[in-house]
């Protein structure tokens, strides 16, 4: 499937920002499922953009930008051919052994609540392990009351956990704290999803959980639609949580209150047939 | 565009980039031969020339020793050996010759000029400053096809098909150098680079035209693990694996996107290259090198045949 995205970023200062610095986490990699046929990034301020990788084997992008900055824009555009896996990632940048995911942070941790609900999943046997992670993806899915927006934009696993709902982000957050507390390593993955439903504008990207199984390797679970990873998810980024894997962190010097809007479309260019 | 025309432009192309990888081989060996033997170790580098150029069977089958004399002949002059220079200029003129409308004035008199002129040097000259000339000559004559090629074919699938053979057939070339000659890019902290060595990894970067990229890009004497990282990884570097694929992959996409409809070929070559791209040194070394490139060579020969079944019949 060749899926076209066309994702901006506008951050408005309400005094124009004497400097900004952000890294981007915003340039998809190749892997076996997954072709980057083009991609760009645009910012609107006069800067330089550093291309680096971060420990995890993610691109990134660094940049300064004097001011005043009245308004950034962030423009990303691309184009990718993804197939259809049954969600396992192959051929993937791998830096660390999958033990590194087990370790929880203060986005995941997994409290009395959340360690009580984990036990019914027990600590699967390798043989049992993708049986299990299925079972806690239909759980997660079906227990939670997803929402479009997030309760609080630093929600935990436990808060959210607590009131049986949240957005993508908590719900992926749930899953990585459970699956990681049944002992299976799980992480944070960023990304773009395209929409079967034919609705191309969204509000803001999307994200989904990879966890590691014994001889299969990585494979992505979407709790907040309740399947595996499909060729309709373009994987960008991972991480140990969201902010792990955020497309965007930045400070910036002055100019007071930040507004953000997030105008993001995904859609299918299906000009090409496969032979 | 026939099928037919496209399997002739892929293998001219293929072919006369092997004609020139066996000239630059034999030029290497001839350089590495000519040194004293306490420079270069007692192995024989004319076997290792053969073996290089993927034809150890064949040769053996002829000859029982693997000296200057015999080796020179079979790899250049024989007309019995298939992938001999004669043989390669003569089927590369051939297949030329089945597409000359789909070639520019200037590609077709490159490689019309080198078959003529092939003639003139008869059973191959006795002298070796003669065969050194003859080898440059070769070169040359690559060099002239690819740039008149570059400078005047339009960019359509003839031009693409063209440039699939050359980029598979090099990525071959570069691969087996490596497997050939691995053993002597392993990194050993224990091991002082001594002349024996380093006249064997000049060797190595000379028969792909790296010695001066190589002097560029790490700034530093020869290390045996940063020619394999060059050889491999740098995409910079215009014959290792990654920038081949690179290439590869842009111009299956190219005939992809002007076709309609892509398939084998295009989710081979990207694989390739994701693997080349999501690669480090490190981890190759890691897993085995040898492994790495035995691998490797068997995905080329994938990508070929999918090219093939896909476009060339």
């Amino acid at each position: 499937m060749r899926i076209c995205v066309a994702h901006e970023t506008v951050y408005r200062y309400d005094a124009p920002s004497s400097g900004v610095i952000q890294t981007l986490r915003l340039t998809p990699r190749n892997h076996t499922g997954q072709y980057v046929v083009n991609w760009r990034i645009d910012v609107s301020a006069d800067c330089r953009l550093e291309q680096q990788e971060d420990a995890f084997g993610n691109t990134i992008h660094a940049f300064s930008a004097n001011g005043p900055i009245s308004e950034l824009r962030l423009m990303v555009e691309g184009e990718v051919e993804t197939q259809d896996t049954a969600g396992v990632v192959r051929g993937a940048v791998e830096r660390f052994p999958p033990s590194l995911f087990l370790r929880e942070t203060a986005l995941t941790h997994a409290d009395e609540a959340i360690l009580s609900y984990a036990a019914r999943f027990g600590r699967p046997v390798a043989a049992d392990t993708l049986a299990t992670l299925h079972n806690l993806l239909e759980r997660v899915h079906e227990d939670m009351a997803f929402e479009t927006e997030p309760a609080a934009a630093s929600a935990t696993a436990a808060e959210a956990f607590a009131a049986r709902r949240g957005a993508v982000r908590d719900l992926t957050h749930i899953f990585i704290a459970i699956a990681r507390a049944a002992g299976v390593p799980a992480r944070y993955v960023c990304g773009y999803l395209h929409r079967s439903d034919g609705v191309a504008d969204q509000d803001h990207g999307h994200a989904w959980a990879e966890a590691h199984v014994p001889d299969l390797g990585w494979v992505g679970f979407d709790p907040a639609n309740g399947f595996c990873v499909t060729d309709h998810h373009i994987r960008v980024a991972i991480g140990l949580d969201a902010l792990g894997a955020a497309r965007v962190r930045g400070a910036h010097y002055g100019g007071g209150h930040e507004a953000l809007s997030v105008k993001l479309q995904v859609t299918q260019a299906s000009w090409q047939t496969q032979g | 565009m026939l099928s037919r025309t496209a399997d002739n432009l892929y293998w001219l192309a293929r072919y006369v980039e092997r004609a020139e990888y066996l000239a630059r081989v034999l030029e290497a060996t001839l350089r590495l031969t000519a040194l004293p033997v306490a420079y270069v170790g007692s192995t024989n580098e004319w076997e290792t020339a053969v073996a290089t150029a993927g034809c150890r069977n064949a040769f053996f089958a002829r000859y029982s020793e693997a000296n200057e004399e015999n080796v020179t002949e079979f790899l250049a002059f024989s007309a019995d050996n298939p992938s001999s220079i004669r043989n390669c200029i003569e089927i590369a003129r051939h297949n030329a010759r089945a597409v000359r409308t789909a070639l520019t004035t200037e590609t077709w008199e490159t490689i019309n000029g080198a078959w003529l002129e092939l003639k003139r040097f008869g059973n191959g000259p006795t002298v070796r400053e003669e065969f050194l000339r003859f080898l440059h000559w070769v070169q040359e004559t690559s060099l002239r096809f690819d740039g008149s090629a570059y400078r005047t074919m339009l960019r359509n699938d003839a031009y693409w098909f063209s440039r699939l053979g050359l980029y598979v057939e090099r990525a071959d070339n570069t691969a087996r150098i490596l497997d050939v000659k691995y053993h002597m890019l392993l990194p050993d902290d224990e091991h002082v680079g001594g002349p024996l060595d380093y006249y064997q990894w000049a060797a190595i970067l000379r028969t792909v035209s790296a010695l001066t990229a190589y002097h560029w890009v790490y700034r530093e004497s020869l290390k045996p693990w940063l020619i394999a990282d060059l050889l491999i990884l740098n995409p910079q570097m215009p014959r290792s694996l990654a920038s081949c694929y690179e290439n590869l992959v842009r111009f299956c996409d190219s005939i992809a996107n002007v076709y309609g409809r892509q398939g084998p070929a295009q989710r081979q070559a990207r694989t390739v290259r994701t693997r080349l791209q999501n690669s480090r040194m490190e981890e190759i070394f890691q897993t085995g090198l040898h492994e790495f490139i035995g691998e490797f060579v068997a995905d080329n020969n994938a990508l070929g045949a999918a090219v093939s079944s896909q476009y060339l019949m």
